[in-house]
């Protein structure tokens, strides 16, 4: 066992490190909220040209052809920093392409950061192929798409949905340019950074399909398992800041003549944290690398949901208590991870699916 | 034994709940959610004045001041009942400072500031807490010195809720630099309007506004010192005791769980009815449970304070209590609402009106807020169960 990145790896982390510090700044994060796109174009071409874009991307498109284990470790460091969401969320998006369709010749702009994508499967009451009522009709060349998508991240400013659609057939992947009167995406305000919209797709026509028509179920269900396992990497990143904030204001603040941390009552919340957080990390990358060699042995990916999405929100309301008032304002951190882990929780995490998985392992 | 409420109380029930009924509105609900609960917009001033109109500012006021002295059950009664229906909680210039002056202030200072109060024409922000002195009250350094007849007050708070609002601030201040922490200190009022007095705004995570509070070379009159010089740790203890009813209550969790219940009965996710799930029926029955369980806790400081004792130990088991509780019912309320659980309350299509990933936002503050749960744990064990301090 090793529990260690590979020298690359941790060349890249270090990268984010580098440039999160100098970059995320309290007063960057307040303005980027209040940005159209949720960060700078100076920025956003910056990240780009650093080549994050493209960890997912194979070298033919300009990416660096990086494995799921390259994208964790590339995320987790962004979660950690605070890398605004549309840039991880590109990330996620075009390693979703890249793995779905490597030859995708749409690739090579997405990885260069001249055009968005974003991943449009959700539906408000509905979160599984089974459920969706988006629609594909008409045949393979003049195809169009009918239907409302929720909660889709930076979908306002993509170019292009990866859109989640039935037929017939069965369940099928389109690509759609985020244009009217097709497809019209209307802003949610949600927390998190993520910058989600609801999208109407009225007779939209279809610009490329991703994979056979009425065939992706598999790849939608390997798909998300990725995400999924991204997610936990971010969790991970985001668990790890949380608790290095707390031990440094409790080593800091100073009540009653002496530093908080000397609060016994104080240490052990500390000590929890930290336990979770050990525990957390292990089960993620455990999951993150048996996803990613297709080697999982039972439940490794829904016991790291289950565990991580609730650790993560745990963690949070403990260093938000350790912090008190001090921690509260909207320009510190901490709410920023706190948004980013009941964001996250929900969406790729939810405790209610993953038990449900392991107790049928348990018991079906 | 009797845990049914009395002839009296339900009559009483009856009553606050009838002026809910004509009080309270959804507009009033909503204005409540978009201003946040430091504002006071136009309706709630209304609901307000109502309540005042009605003598229910001086619920819990003795009758010599013309207050109702009702019994801290039916005070709990009220705060639950107006909680439940999502109305604005009556002003802390009424429920804490007021009590405050009648116990401890001078003749003349009852009468020039009590009848003040009772119109409406002044309010007070709340400046206990500084940069450097949050839990630990005692260590604060905003300090006043005697010239002449007048009190020189220096220094700067944190935190100081309502200030942009309010008339005048109740402050914590010290006057006696040589006497021991806990009695250098005097409660003092500073009108809002006396020169040297300013307000910075500090906005925090739920949209809630707070402030920063400087005070420079502000000139008061020596009366505005309440009660004696160096008692103010006390008498600070002994405001924040008049809240312990409200901080103790789980009125507005319970008002959000019951949102939150009611979109469960009706919502379908991937074609299946969302209550028939069954870790949302676990989670939604054991927070029920829950809720009862704070319920009786705050019951318990009511009915302790009716028989005439110092339940220090009950309300801090019912302030941990609610307070670690609307965290649980915030966090799996968003996680069973899914992704409609993060829209902001702006959002028309929001589930229980937005309040899970508010509540959610809120809970931190509630816990380390109103005295810390840390040493809220401590007094239990101390006043509780008599454990040693040393
Ligand atoms: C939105 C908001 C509104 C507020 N409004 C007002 C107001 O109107 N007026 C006012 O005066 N104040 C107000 N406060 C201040 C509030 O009362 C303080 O935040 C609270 O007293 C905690 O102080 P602190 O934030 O300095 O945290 P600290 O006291 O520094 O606490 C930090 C951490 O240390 C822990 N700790 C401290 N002492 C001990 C101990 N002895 N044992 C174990 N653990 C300990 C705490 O539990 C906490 O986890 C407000 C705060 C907020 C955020």
């Amino acid at each position: 066992m090793d529990f260690t990145p590979t020298p690359e790896q941790q060349e890249l982390k270090n990268a984010v490190r580098e440039l999160a510090t100098r970059e995320c700044t309290p007063e960057r994060l307040l303005a980027w909220e209040n940005e159209p796109a949720g960060i700078d174009d100076g920025t956003w071409r910056a990240i780009a040209e650093l080549g994050w874009l493209g960890v997912g991307a194979p070298e033919s498109a300009g990416g660096t052809g990086g494995g799921l284990v390259d994208l964790a470790c590339l995320l987790e460091e962004c979660a950690r920093g605070l890398v605004p969401r549309p840039v991880t969320g590109a990330i996620r998006a075009v390693a979703a392409l890249a793995a779905l369709d490597p030859a995708s010749p749409r690739l090579a702009d997405l990885v260069a950061g001249k055009k968005r994508l974003a991943l449009a499967f959700d539906e408000e009451t509905a979160r599984t192929p089974d459920g969706w009522t988006t629609k594909l009709s008409g045949d393979r060349a003049n195809a169009t798409v009918d239907g409302t998508k929720a909660y889709v991240p930076d979908a306002l400013d993509a170019d292009l949905h990866l859109v989640a659609v039935r037929d017939g057939a069965g369940t099928s992947l389109v690509l759609v340019e985020n244009r009217a009167p097709g497809a019209v995406a209307s802003a949610v305000k949600t927390f998190g950074g993520d910058r989600q919209a609801h999208v109407k797709y009225e007779a939209a026509p279809v610009v490329a399909w991703v994979g056979a028509r009425g065939e992706a179920d598999a790849a939608l269900a390997s798909l998300w398992r990725r995400q999924v396992a991204l997610a936990l990497a971010e969790m991970v990143g985001g668990m790890d800041a949380v608790l290095e904030m707390a031990v440094a204001y409790v080593k800091e603040r100073q009540q009653f003549g002496q530093k908080i941390a000397l609060f016994q009552a104080v240490r052990h919340q500390i000590a929890d944290m930290g336990t979770q957080f050990t525990a957390a990390r292990h089960l993620a990358w455990q999951a993150v690398t048996r996803v990613a060699s297709g080697t999982e042995q039972g439940h490794e990916l829904a016991s790291a949901c289950a565990y991580v999405g609730q650790a993560f929100k745990r963690l949070c309301w403990t260093s938000h208590h350790v912090h008190g008032g001090a921690g509260f304002v909207v320009e510190h951190r901490m709410r920023f991870h706190s948004e980013r882990a009941q964001s996250l929780c929900i969406r790729y995490a939810p405790e209610a699916p993953a038990l449900s998985e392991i107790a049928s392992a348990l018991l079906d | 034994m009797d845990y049914d409420l009395s002839p009296r109380e339900s009559a009483w029930r009856d009553e606050v709940r009838a002026f809910i009924a004509e009080h309270v509105d959804e507009s009033l609900s909503r204005e409540t959610r978009e201003v946040g609960n430091e504002g006071r917009g136009p309706r709630a001033r209304k609901f307000l004045d109502a309540l005042r109109d009605r003598g229910w500012w001086g619920l819990s006021w003795p009758k010599q001041y013309g207050g109702l002295e009702k019994t801290a059950v039916e005070q709990w009664i009220f705060i639950d009942e107006i909680e439940t229906a999502g109305a604005p909680m009556l002003p802390l210039t009424a429920t804490s400072v007021a009590p405050t002056i009648m116990r401890i202030g001078s003749e003349e200072q009852k009468n020039h500031w009590l009848p003040r109060i009772n119109n409406a024409e002044i309010d007070f922000a709340l400046g206990y807490s500084e940069p450097e002195a949050g839990t630990d009250l005692a260590s604060l350094r905003t300090h006043a010195e005697l010239d002449g007849d007048e009190w020189i007050v220096n220094g700067q708070k944190m935190w100081n809720t309502m200030a942009h609002m309010a008339t005048h601030n109740w402050i914590a201040v010290r006057t006696e630099p040589d006497a021991p922490k806990h009695k250098g200190i005097s409660m003092m009022i500073v009108p809002m309007d006396a020169p040297g007095v300013s307000v910075q705004p500090i906005w925090v995570w739920p949209g809630l506004r707070t402030n920063a509070l400087f005070l420079d070379n502000v000139r008061v009159p020596r009366s505005y010192l309440i009660g004696e010089r160096g008692m103010g740790f006390y008498y600070a203890a002994m405001a924040l005791n008049f809240e312990r009813l409200s901080i103790g209550s789980i009125g507005m969790a319970r008002r959000h769980f019951r949102a939150l219940v009611n979109e469960v009965k009706q919502r379908v996710v991937d074609g299946r009815p969302l209550k028939n799930d069954p870790w949302v029926r676990e989670r939604l029955a054991r927070l029920q449970v829950e809720i009862d369980a704070a319920r009786m806790l705050g019951l318990e400081t009511a009915v302790a304070l009716d028989r005439g004792g110092v339940p220090a130990a009950e309300s801090s088991m019912a302030k941990i209590y609610v307070s670690e509780l609307t965290q649980r019912i915030a966090d799996t309320g968003c996680e069973i609402l899914g992704l409609n659980g993060q829209t902001h309350a702006q959002e028309p299509s929001a589930l229980a009106e937005g309040r899970m990933q508010w509540l959610y936002r809120i809970a931190p503050m509630l816990a380390f807020g109103g005295g810390t749960n840390e040493v809220q744990r401590d007094i239990i064990g101390f006043m509780g169960y008599g454990l040693p301090r040393k």
